[in-house]
């Protein structure tokens, strides 16, 4: 694991430090050119860099980037439009824009975010 | 405002010195962490031991996600939920726009103070994290100075002191009691303006507390509804009315950091637009924060108000934001202990949430006297096992058995709005929330409403035994309020109440300035809306004015609007 200096870890806001040593120990971990956890992307031969880019940094990957290849937010609302009870992609709290990694997990289980409050039973993929 | 009440004090009122000796800012902060042990037995009394962790993290470099501290940059220790903004430097930032008042947050107080700056000559702009106008809830409260007796205001003022324990800043609920009613009435007429179907249900909403004292009194009730058309929908129409009047709107950009001089005034705004990049707000007269309250950040919740740590959220991405922003301004948290607001208005009808039937826990054990509302009972139900479920059971008979108490029966048929189970169409309710339920026996009932059959027959059984004896010797609910289960169908609402808001916030004056450690109003930075403090101060939220949240949020979102823009 990547040492982290006194001065680093005093200059760097605690969430960004997590996140950084987080990345250090899953690089060190990781077998070269695999992902360390579950990925259903990577099971259809996607690779790592396709997402996260060549940077090698684990990050959650921006919303714009999962829409190159899924499509614009409108036309993905438009294919699930008939999902009952109610269309996940366009809902009266974020309308389209709902950020993708919300629900849709890579690396862990997908949850539901609208479970908490209403009995929207639809298994997210 | 009341003419007996504007003398200017030059001492702070009693609350204002109590959040500055009890609340949290960043140098209070400071000065207790520099405090070392001792800082630790201060924490401790108060219920916050996590606070000597925060000494000894700031030493290693990995606390650990538990960790509640660490250490900042500048040698200040800063709690884990607010991170120290990291500078942005100019050239990092894409555009400069300049306006007169900045509005953060587009909800039920932001949208108001928007439009009520720019009807006051103001060039506006809001910048909201969502895609567009968000927030929730139906009714707005406000005193209809016209219909209502002087000493009925003062009355009624006295009795939401009382509802907040005395623990309130009077000055701000006499603020709301002689503003409100004009203040509401301005937001029906300009969100009808925006094509919000709005009305204002002026008085009858209000039945229960038309004479307070014996002095009568009159209201303006604003109602976005039925459902599941809401506030969220009213605050849209009305944002549509100030883009009319020349609010400029910017969605999608979270604010991320206040822009403030050396000598510590507010300037502008930070966001950060759609493509990741910095956007710099600068704001002549001033930044409102209306950015809402902090259920949704588990650390900030967990830390001031403990007690709902295993109740469910009714608001997504409420993360505290403002807050954030206005600490590390130099502003300060009321203390440790704030004021809550837990609902379940859509299980079954709102008018027989407080209807005292026989109420059981998740397991179907009866644990309460039933006489207590509903907006109190998630005082009896915050374990993990219960986390807010409860039900309200009676039988075939409550028409006629019930039919003398408080409250509004709903007969059989306006049930089945609210019963997932029946096929016919649900109107005026969210689908998806509702969870009424009718059987022929109690074991099928507890089956329905989750609780553990046999354990519900028994707690029927018992109650069936204290209602015959005319007594209930077991919880003391008085004789009239007891009526049996015996007659099936048997009905049963699964009530769920959830965190709706949290209704403390920071330190404010009567403009809504936020005020510093030292009570100085720090210039440029106004706080609406849940985010700012002072209304509240009791365990719950009161409901005996029915809406007075939005109505507060409307309230000060209008006064404030107005204030910055004439500065
Ligand atoms: C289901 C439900 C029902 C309710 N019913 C009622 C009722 O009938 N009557 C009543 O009086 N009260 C009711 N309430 C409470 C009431 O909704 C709130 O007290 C009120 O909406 C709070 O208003 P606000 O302006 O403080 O915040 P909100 O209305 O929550 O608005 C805050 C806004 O700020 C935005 N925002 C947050 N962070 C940022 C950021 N960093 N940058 C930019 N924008 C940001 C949010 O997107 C949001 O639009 C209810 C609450 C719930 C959840």
């Amino acid at each position: 694991m990547n040492r982290i200096t006194a001065r680093q870890w005093a200059a760097a806001p605690l969430a960004a430090l997590l996140v950084l040593m987080g990345a250090a120990s899953a690089a060190a971990a990781a077998p070269q050119g695999k992902a360390d956890r579950m990925s259903k992307h990577a099971d259809k031969g996607i690779t790592c860099a396709q997402c996260h880019g060549k940077t090698g940094k684990k990050a959650v990957v921006p919303k714009k980037q999962c829409l190159t290849c899924h499509g614009e937010t409108k036309d993905l609302a438009a294919r699930t439009a008939d999902v009952k009870p109610n269309n996940p992609h366009e809902n009266r709290h974020l309308g389209t824009e709902a950020d993708c990694n919300r629900c849709h997990h890579e690396h862990a289980a997908s949850e539901n975010l609208c479970l908490p409050c209403h009995a929207f039973n639809f298994q997210v993929p | 405002m009341s003419q007996d009440h504007l003398k200017e004090d030059k001492e702070p009122d009693p609350y204002t010195q109590q959040v500055l000796e009890s609340g949290l800012s960043r140098r209070s902060f400071l000065a207790r962490a520099a405090g070392g042990a001792a800082a630790a037995g201060l924490f401790g009394l108060s219920g916050a031991p996590a606070l000597a962790a925060g000494a000894r993290a700031a030493k290693t470099p990995n606390p650990g996600p538990d960790a509640a501290f660490g250490k900042s940059a500048d040698g200040g220790a800063t709690l884990s939920f607010l991170p120290k903004p990291r500078p942005i430097h100019d050239r990092e930032i894409k555009r400069t726009l300049t306006f007169d008042v900045v509005v953060v947050g587009a909800g039920a107080s932001g949208v108001p103070a928007a439009l009520s700056a720019a009807e006051n000559g103001a060039k506006v702009a809001v910048i909201q994290k969502a895609p567009f106008a968000l927030s929730q809830g139906n009714t707005g409260a406000g005193v209809d100075l016209a219909t209502s007796e002087k000493a009925g205001v003062e009355a009624l003022v006295a009795r939401l002191i009382a509802d907040s324990n005395h623990r309130c800043n009077p000055k701000l609920v006499r603020q709301w009691a002689y503003h409100s009613g004009e203040a509401v009435k301005w937001v029906v007429d300009r969100a009808r303006q925006g094509g919000s179907p709005v009305v204002d249900q002026g008085s009858g909403a209000q039945r229960a507390i038309l004479k307070v004292n014996g002095y009568g009194m009159g209201y303006v009730t604003s109602f976005f509804g039925p459902k599941p058309y809401t506030t969220g929908d009213g605050m849209r129409a009305l944002a549509k009315t100030a883009e009319k009047a020349g609010v400029r709107f910017f969605y999608n950009m979270p604010a991320v950091q206040l822009v403030q001089n050396k000598a510590g005034e507010i300037l502008g705004v930070i966001a950060k637009d759609p493509d990741g990049q910095y956007v710099k707000f600068l704001a002549t007269k001033g930044v409102i924060l209306a950015t809402g309250d902090y259920q949704n950040n588990k650390a900030m919740s967990d830390y001031f108000i403990p007690d709902v740590k295993h109740l469910g959220r009714k608001q997504l991405d409420r993360n505290g934001d403002g807050f954030v922003l206005a600490y590390w301004a130099g502003g300060v948290f009321e203390p440790i202990g704030h004021t809550k607001m837990l609902h379940d208005f859509d299980a079954g009808p709102a008018s027989m949430c407080d209807m005292p039937f026989l109420a059981v826990d998740r397991k179907g054990r009866r644990f309460v006297n039933e006489t207590v509302e509903m907006s109190l009972m998630n005082n009896y139900l915050k374990d993990p096992g219960n986390a807010g479920h409860y039900s309200q059971i009676f039988d075939a008979d409550y028409m006629t058995q019930a039919a003398k108490w408080p409250g509004k029966l709903v007969p059989p048929e306006g049930l089945k709005h609210y019963m997932p189970d029946d096929p016919g169409a649900k109107k005026g309710v969210f689908a998806s929330q509702v969870n009424t339920h009718v059987a022929d026996t109690i074991e099928d009932l507890a089956r329905k409403i989750e609780a553990d059959p046999a354990t519900l027959a028994a707690t029927v059984k018992r109650y069936n035994e204290l209602v015959a004896s005319g007594k209930d010797s077991d919880f003391g609910k008085p004789s009239d309020r007891l009526v049996p289960v015996l007659k099936a169908p048997f009905y049963g609402i699964h009530r769920r109440v959830r965190l709706s808001a949290i209704c403390s916030g920071m330190l404010v004056d009567e403009n809504h300035q936020a005020l510093d450690a030292d009570g100085r109003p720090i210039k440029g930075l106004f706080l609406v809306g849940n985010l700012g403090g002072g209304f509240y101060g009791g365990v719950d939220y009161p409901l005996t004015v029915f809406g007075l949240s939005l109505g507060r949020c409307y309230t000060f979102g209008y006064l404030t609007g107005r204030h910055v823009a004439k500065l």
